[in-house]
C-alpha cells in the first residue's frame, strides 16, 4: 500500500508544480525576456557610445572616466543630474537629450534614438 | 649500492623525458589551435558585435602597456602657452573632434560603429602623461581607427594638439564654443611639412 500511494504522489506533485509554474511564470518570463533583451542591447550601446570615457560603470571594460559622476548604484540614487526624479523615463530622456536638462553641460546630445536611450537606461539601472 | 644509484638516475632521466614530451605537446596544441582560428574563420571580425571580454581586455591592456613602454617624457609645464593651446584647438576641432568629441560636443554617430570606439578625451590628460599623448597622436594605434598623424602633421603641430589635450579638462563647454566662434575664419598661414616619422 505505501508503495502504491508514493507512486501516485510523485507524478501528481510533479504535475501540480508544473501547472503552477506554467500559470505563474509564463507571462512573467515573457516580460522578463524582453527586459533582459533591453538590458543586453543597453550594455552594447553603453560600450559603443563610449559612456565609459567620462563615467565609471561597473561591468564595462575600461569605463573609468572622471568627467561625469560614477554610475555604480544608479538605481538607488534619488535624482538624475541633481534635477530629475530618478525614474526610467527621466533617465531615458536625459540620456537622449542631456543638453535640454543641463544646458551648456559637458555631456553632449549624442544622437541616440528614444529606443536606444531606453535600452541604455535599462542597462545602467540594472547595475548594482 | 651502485645498482640502486643507476635505477635512480634512469628514473630521473625518464621523468625529464616525460616532462619534455608534455611541454612539446602543449606547445604543439597551442600552435595548432592558433592556426585553426586563423584558417577556419572562427574569429568574428565584425565591428557590429563587441569583443568577448577576455579579448577586449587583452587588446586594451596590450595597447596601454605598449604606449607606456615607448613614450618619452614631453615637458609641458603648468602655465601652458595660450597661443600653442589655440593652435592645438584649431587642429583638434577640425581633425580630432569628429571621432573624439569635446566638452558639450558629440562625436559623429557613425563613430559608435568602430571597435574599439574612440573615447572622449576630456580627462585623457589625467590618465596619460603629455609624452604618452604625444606618442599616441604621432604614431597612432594599430588595429584601431587612430592614424599616425605624423603622416599629415609636423611635430610642432602635434605638440600643440598635446598642449590642447592638457588644457582640455579645465575647458568648459562655453569656452570651447567661444574658441570655435573665434576661430571660425579659416587659417591663412601655410602648414609646415609633416614630421614623416
Amino acid at each position: 500500500m505505501p508503495k502504491l500511494s508514493s507512486r501516485l504522489q510523485v507524478p501528481g506533485l510533479g504535475f501540480l508544480a508544473g501547472a503552477v509554474a506554467l500559470v505563474s511564470c509564463a507571462p512573467a518570463s515573457q516580460a522578463q525576456r524582453q527586459a533582459d533583451a533591453s538590458v543586453e542591447r543597453g550594455r552594447r550601446l553603453v560600450g559603443q557610445f563610449a559612456c565609459g570615457s567620462c563615467h565609471q560603470i561597473p561591468g564595462v571594460l575600461g569605463a573609468d572616466g572622471t568627467v561625469g559622476p560614477p554610475l555604480r548604484g544608479l538605481a538607488r540614487r534619488s535624482a538624475i543630474a541633481g534635477l530629475l526624479d530618478n525614474t526610467p523615463e527621466n533617465l531615458t530622456s536625459f540620456i537622449r537629450l542631456p543638453q535640454s536638462v543641463v544646458k551648456g553641460g559637458v555631456m553632449p546630445d549624442m544622437g541616440l534614438t528614444e529606443a536606444e536611450a531606453a535600452d541604455a537606461a535599462a542597462y545602467l539601472l540594472s547595475r548594482s | 649500492m651502485a645498482d640502486q644509484g643507476d635505477t635512480r638516475g634512469e628514473h630521473r632521466r625518464r621523468r625529464l623525458a616525460d616532462g619534455a614530451a608534455c611541454y612539446l605537446a602543449g606547445v604543439v596544441t597551442v600552435i595548432a589551435l592558433g592556426l585553426a582560428i586563423v584558417a577556419t574563420g572562427a574569429f568574428d571580425v565584425s565591428a557590429s558585435a563587441p569583443h568577448i571580454r577576455v579579448v577586449g581586455w587583452a587588446l586594451r591592456t596590450t595597447m596601454v602597456n605598449s604606449v607606456k613602454a615607448r613614450a618619452e617624457p614631453l615637458p609641458l609645464e603648468a602655465p601652458l602657452d595660450p597661443a600653442q593651446v589655440r593652435a592645438g584647438f584649431r587642429i583638434y576641432d577640425r581633425e580630432c573632434a569628429p571621432c573624439h568629441g569635446g566638452p558639450g560636443v558629440p562625436r559623429d554617430r557613425w563613430v559608435s560603429g568602430l571597435i574599439p570606439t574612440p573615447p572622449y578625451l576630456i580627462d585623457a590628460s589625467r590618465r596619460w602623461t603629455p609624452g604618452e599623448l604625444f606618442w599616441i597622436v604621432r604614431h597612432g594605434v594599430k588595429m584601431t581607427a587612430m592614424p599616425a598623424w605624423c603622416v599629415q602633421r609636423s611635430d610642432a603641430e602635434l605638440k600643440s594638439v598635446t598642449a590642447f589635450l592638457v588644457a582640455l579638462p579645465a575647458l568648459t563647454p562655453e569656452a570651447y564654443a567661444r574658441l570655435r566662434a573665434a576661430e571660425a575664419a579659416p587659417p591663412a598661414a601655410e602648414a609646415p611639412p609633416p614630421s614623416s616619422c
